[in-house]
């Protein structure tokens, strides 16, 4: 213990000192290393944001990692299984997806078939509760055709949407007479260039509603959707009806892992003579998949930039060394262990990729800090981004990396050092 | 404390294998001083190297303060050498970059035990002290004449205490009164019982010292004196 802190001190005090008495060369050492390692951190970083950009709008789309998610043909019977026995859940929300029409009465939607607003994807047929279905007629006018989800719980235990402004639904309170409507981004993006008075058709419903908007969210959707209590919606149905039949009609039922509702849904379903689709949320794997090619042909890159920077570093340090043979010989011959001669080089190219790594991540953090509070207003994938740990370590294994590549042939050159060089120089 | 028996060194050069020492004897005790006198080419600084273990004899023994060393592995040198020699050669090798104190230093940070910075610093400052230069202690190499540097490097040597003092040439690159000084600072350490080896082609500096060894083509001889 004594003799490795003995060692160890001295190769410090040593290193130190030959650092500083070379402060050029070390600055030189740095410069050639910098770019490999600035590629490594800078890749990283990347990889992180956009795995961590990737992973939240996964968990906006599909839920947390873990959720069980069960889908079912849009019937009454499943409508009804399901709201009988999700009701009141804490372990689970049920989501009821019809079509909805908010605007002017007897228009046209500007986007037929609840496409993105500016998107036109035809079609936009409108079918009633006695089965028939009416061409789209008439002027296309200040009318915005969502998805209405009927929600019977607060979903966002699921999937975690950001509120942009006002306030997510309120599932505590009694319902109200007027159905409360929180937007997506895209559903309010419409009403912003339309202009639409707010009065709301669904089919099915008695008369047409005139919802109160209380908030818009990002739901990771690029489709207009509008969220709704079931319950304030219910009111204005008549009984049995929520369900769609045609295509806009979904249910969907989240569930935490275990959750007892599961069994008792899907019995009922089955007794109903309809089927159930089990998924499971595992949003890591999946991009795994997407990512991994990429990033291995970014590393591969940023590597060989690393690798002309570990030439560098090897260059100086075998120069260095052939300037210092007399003194290696010398601290041999004052009784200096060939080992330590040789941790002392590797300790001085170490040194110097650490604090090569060091300025590569704090000019990475800067700039990214730079990046985001220039840019971040106009491309929100830049908005509020940290610098993830993970590119600091990635920088710091870069820099310990190209020290030791870069030191252990001079280390080796320098133990080798014989110490009659000292008697014959 | 140094005996010598029979110590032979055989270079194996390109053509044929030369004996650049031949069956050395040599005894020294602690507080002795021996001069090594001979030609140039004649093998004194590659018998000081076996004697200081940079090199190890082909054949021979070599006792060290009652061990036998002659075929020690390098690890223990190192540690030998930080232990119980100190080395002076002709050319000074002092380090430009760090100030005397910090080149006396060097001899205590070097892997061999550790002493804290307080002791360092008292240790550095009397051997500076007995070469008599501490007052140049914060001084740098390039700011010193050769006779200084010199003496830092002696300090150097003497900074641990070392039992054996091999100095090759120390002299031979400073003028007579100078090379006096050098002398006086290394005889110094043999009052307080280190034994001296000193290599010189001095007939003066040889005087000083208590015995004189001529090597002669590898084969050492002492001289008898009139
Ligand atoms: N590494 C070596 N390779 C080849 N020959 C060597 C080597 N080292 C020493 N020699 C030879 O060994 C002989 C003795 O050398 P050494 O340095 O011991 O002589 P010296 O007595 O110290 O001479 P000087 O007074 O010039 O310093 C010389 O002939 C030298 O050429
Ligand atoms: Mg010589």
């Amino acid at each position: 213990m004594m003799r490795l802190s003995g060692r160890f001190r001295s190769s410090l005090i040593i290193g130190i000192q030959g650092i500083r008495a070379r402060k050029l060369r070390t600055l030189l050492s740095m410069v050639s290393l910098f770019l490999g390692v600035l590629a490594v951190v800078v890749v990283q970083a990347g990889a992180s944001i956009a795995e961590r950009a990737l992973l939240s709008d996964l968990e906006l789309t599909y839920g947390y990692d873990g959720t069980r998610t069960i889908g079912m043909p849009p019937e009454q019977k499943a409508a009804d299984a399901v709201l009988t026995s999700v009701k009141g859940r804490t372990d689970a929300v049920a989501g009821i997806s019809m079509q909805g029409i908010i605007g002017e009465p007897g228009v046209r939607p500007v986007n037929e078939g609840g496409a993105p607003i500016g998107q036109d994807w035809g079609g936009g047929q409108v079918c009633f509760a006695d089965g028939h279905c009416e061409e789209p007629s008439g002027p296309k006018g200040a009318a915005v055709e969502v998805r209405l989800t009927a929600l019977t719980g607060d979903i966002r235990q699921f999937r975690p949407f950001r509120t942009v402004s006002g306030t997510w639904l309120d599932f505590t309170t009694v319902p109200s007479m007027a159905p409360r409507l929180v937007l997506n981004q895209e559903a309010a993006k419409g009403f912003r260039q339309y202009q639409v008075p707010a009065e709301m058709r669904v089919r099915g419903t008695t008369a047409n509603l005139t919802p109160r908007f209380v908030g818009v969210v990002d739901d990771g959707g690029t489709e207009p959707r509008a969220y709704v209590r079931v319950d304030e919606l219910a009111t204005w149905m008549p009984p049995g009806k929520l369900v769609d039949p045609n295509t806009a009609g979904e249910i969907n039922v989240m569930l935490r892992p275990g959750s007892p509702v599961e069994q008792v849904l899907t019995a009922k379903i089955k007794a109903a003579g309809l089927e159930t689709y089990v998924n499971d949320v595992n949003n890591r794997e999946q991009q795994e998949d997407q990512l991994r090619l990429m990033r291995l042909v970014f590393f591969s890159m940023a590597g060989l930039v690393l690798l002309i920077g570990v030439a560098g570093i090897l260059n100086v340090g075998l120069a260095t060394v052939g300037e210092r043979v007399e003194e290696f010989a010398l601290r041999r011959a004052v009784g200096t262990p060939r080992s330590l001669l040789a941790g002392i080089v590797l300790a001085e190219t170490l040194l110097t990729g650490l604090l090569t790594a060091a300025a590569a991540i704090g000019a990475s953090a800067l700039a990214l800090k730079a990046a985001t509070t220039l840019a971040g207003n106009t491309h929100p994938i830049l908005d509020n981004v940290q610098f993830p740990w993970e590119a600091g370590v990635a920088g710091i294994i870069a820099g310990i990396v190209a020290g030791i590549l870069g030191g252990f042939v001079p280390a080796l050159r320098a133990a080798g050092i014989p110490i009659a060089t000292v008697m014959r120089a | 404390m140094i005996e010598l028996t029979g110590i032979t060194k055989v270079l194996k050069g390109q053509s044929e294998p030369r004996t650049i020492l031949d069956g050395v004897d040599l005894s020294v005790a602690a507080g002795q001083s021996v001069a090594i006198v001979g030609r140039s080419g004649s093998g004194k600084s590659t018998l000081l190297s076996v004697i200081g273990l940079f090199d190890r004899p082909d054949q021979g023994r070599y006792v060290l303060a009652g061990q036998d060393i002659s075929r020690v592995p390098e690890r223990r040198a190192a540690k030998l050498r930080s232990s119980h020699f100190g080395f002076v050669f002709q050319r000074f090798f002092l380090l430009k970059h760090l100030t005397a104190a910090q080149n006396v230093a060097m001899a205590l940070v070097n892997g061999q035990g550790w002493l804290p910075r307080r002791e360092r610093r008292a240790r550095v400052m009397q051997a500076l002290d007995q070469v008599g230069i501490a007052h140049l202690a914060k001084n740098r190499p390039a700011k010193m004449s050769g006779g200084e540097q010199q003496r830092v490097a002696i300090a150097r040597a003497l900074v641990r205490n070392p039992q054996v003092l091999l100095a090759d040439e120390p002299t031979g690159a400073l003028d007579t009164e100078t090379g006096t000084l050098v002398i006086d600072a290394l005889l110094g350490a043999t009052e307080r019982g280190c034994a001296l080896i000193l290599v010189t082609h001095d007939r003066d500096h040889a005087a000083r010292m208590g015995r004189i060894h001529d090597l002669v083509d590898g084969v050492l001889t002492e001289r008898v004196r009139a």
